[in-house]
């Protein structure tokens, strides 16, 4: 009970902070346990038949499942690079590289254009 | 054909072995024939909290690799009638203890128990999935703190998934919720989790809380079950706990702060 109690603000309770945190790290870590364990499989191997024809980053990639009432979305999303460097990739891969494992930063400029792919697909 | 019990909590160090030592020693004390299992392979100490370190000889491993006879490694409490400590090993790994082998244990445990109580390592792994495999029920020790909150939901999605119960499709596990180390103090003044904020959290019925007391390092350090110090709130609110765990209805206590005065702190001690 000091004088110094006067100006300041009154903080906002700790433990609420706490809980709130909680319900909200939660509820996300839930969800991911209710999900199917077969998204990061899938993700490998899309990325492993993509590779294949075109150079990406794996980093890139995200595969997502919503489930809906009556439907339910998976969404893949995959970056693909400028169309210049793929291009060259291309061209240079078949003889080095398979899965496409590596491949990534090192080609593409900083900060170049990047083009976007979307799928989606009701499943 | 006893009920298998575990005490389990993900995180560490929140008062799974105190837990385990009070709740099984309340049961015998109300005339139930129990033992407590000590999982924690490699850091034993359940031991050294029931106070019967120097009488091991043999350990749970031992039984379970066929090394020793179960009767040879249960410790009869020198306290209390109807307590058994099976003690674990402290050489050996968490890799000593098979499916197969916890099944045959506590099959022949069973024949003679009426509980059998099943103290948890930390962890999700092989020791503590092994503690909560075969258990009926769960109770889960937590404190009124993050990281202990989130680890108990971790461990509840584990009971819910990996148990034998899960696993079967049979009945699932009871779940009950056994919060440790509260201050009513620090909560009304906003610094600590509210029973009340664990609850809508974890979502599983409230077995009992336990007040933060200095009773409880004072019964560790003499080897004695904090339930055996019948005038601390914690020993009263273990007591009340496993009352509750019985069926019993019983008002929780210590969860509003205390009077400070001596002659209110009386009447609630006589209440």
């Amino acid at each position: 009970m000091s004088i110094f109690n006067f100006f300041r603000a009154a903080p906002r309770a700790s433990a609420v902070q706490a809980k709130e945190r909680l319900q909200i790290v939660m509820a996300h870590e839930r969800a991911g346990r209710s999900g199917p364990d077969y998204l990061p499989m899938l993700q490998q191997e899309l990325l492993a038949v993509i590779a294949k024809y075109v150079n990406i980053d794996e980093n890139k990639v995200e595969v997502k499942l919503d489930r809906g009432g009556d439907c339910s979305t998976l969404e893949v999303n995959i970056e693909l690079p400028a169309r210049e460097q793929a291009k060259a990739a291309a061209a240079a891969k078949p003889a080095e590289k398979s899965a496409g494992n590596d491949v990534g930063a090192a080609k593409r400029p900083a900060g170049g254009a990047v083009g976007n792919g979307g799928a989606k697909k009701r499943i | 054909m006893s009920k298998i019990i575990v005490m389990t909590s993900g995180k560490g160090g929140v008062g799974k072995t105190t837990s385990s030592a009070a709740f099984a020693t309340g049961l015998a004390l109300r005339g139930f024939k129990t033992v407590v299992i000590d999982f924690d392979v490699g850091l034993r100490n359940l031991d050294l909290v029931m106070g019967c370190e120097r009488r091991v000889v043999f350990d749970f491993i031992n039984v379970i690799n066929g090394e020793a006879k179960l009767n040879q490694a249960l410790i009869k409490d020198k306290r209390i009638e109807n307590l058994y400590i099976l003690p674990t090993s402290q050489t050996r790994d968490k890799d000593a203890l098979t499916r197969e082998g916890v099944e045959k244990v506590l099959n022949e445990l069973s024949k003679d128990f009426d509980y059998i109580l099943c103290d948890s390592p930390a962890g999700i792994e092989r020791g503590a999935l092994m503690s909560l495999y075969f258990a009926d029920h769960a109770i889960i020790v937590t404190n009124p703190e993050v990281s202990s909150v989130r680890d108990s939901d971790r461990i509840l999605g584990v009971l819910n998934s990996r148990s034998r119960r899960a696993e079967q499709g049979l009945e699932p596990v009871t779940q009950q919720l056994l919060l440790t180390r509260y201050d009513p103090e620090r909560v009304e003044k906003g610094e600590m989790l509210k029973v009340d904020d664990v609850l809508e959290i974890l979502a599983i019925p409230l077995l009992g809380v336990i007040p933060e007391s200095q009773a409880v390092l004072r019964a560790s350090n003499v080897g004695m079950p904090v339930i055996l110090d019948e005038v601390s709130n914690a020993g009263l609110a273990y007591s009340d706990a496993v009352g509750r765990f019985l069926g019993e209805d019983i008002e929780h206590r210590f969860v509003t702060p205390q009077k400070k005065g001596l002659f209110s702190r009386l009447l609630r001690r006589s209440a």
